[in-house]
């Protein structure tokens, strides 16, 4: 049962992702979809690939993001 | 009727697909382009495990005390999870490179709007 939940979360925090109006919300609702991604790939027999995923998609991604929208504009207009 | 583990990560990877090429055809913003190639990339990557995987098997962990028949028949399948594992880190570093040149279009036009830079603002 938890990981329909976990795939619900994925794909809701996918879609606020895209409708944020602020950068800097939507790279940080971004390291969400990538964390529960990282959950269902422990779920689907990876762990491997989970633990790298989990780093990547949950850390780096968004620290990326905000060092980008650091160095150019914040608001999306 | 209960949907298979399977077959609802399919549909999540389709829908991670899906979401990232509305993100990347219609929106204006070229950050949130970026954004969407990232859950593009997700989606191709969720797609690959999830074909991999074996209900009611076991990690790909060879132990002792396992018969190799038995763990043959019963393990995922671990090829694309080494794959995957590349794929994952490449993604990452080619986020690097386009989110650079996001900083060079920036500096060079003032705006990240698609439209202003491709000139089609007549307004």
């Amino acid at each position: 049962m938890i990981e329909y939940i976990i795939m619900i979360i994925t794909i809701i925090g996918a879609i606020v992702t895209i409708l944020q109006r602020d950068l800097l919300k939507a790279a940080v609702v971004s390291g969400i979809t990538g964390a529960c991604i990282a959950f269902l790939y422990e779920i689907l027999l990876a762990p491997d690939v989970a633990l790298t995923q989990a780093i990547v998609g949950a850390a780096i991604v968004p620290a990326f993001f905000a060092l980008a929208i650091k160095k150019t504009k914040r608001t999306d207009d | 009727m209960v949907m298979d583990i399977q077959l609802a990560s399919l549909f999540t990877a389709g829908a991670l697909i899906i979401i990232g090429l509305y993100a990347a055809i219609f929106l204006d913003n070229i950050v949130k382009k970026v954004i969407g190639l990232n859950f593009i990339e997700d989606g191709a990557n969720l797609f690959l495990i999830a074909l991999g995987y074996k209900f009611g098997g076991v990690v790909p962990i060879y132990l002792p005390g396992m018969s190799r028949s038995w763990f043959y028949a019963n393990s995922a399948y671990p090829l694309p999870h080494a794959l995957v594992l590349t794929s994952i880190v490449i993604g990452a570093s080619t986020l690097a490179v386009m989110l650079a040149l996001v900083m060079v279009l920036y500096k060079k036009y003032h705006t990240l709007s698609t439209k202003v830079i491709l000139g089609e603002d007549h307004e």
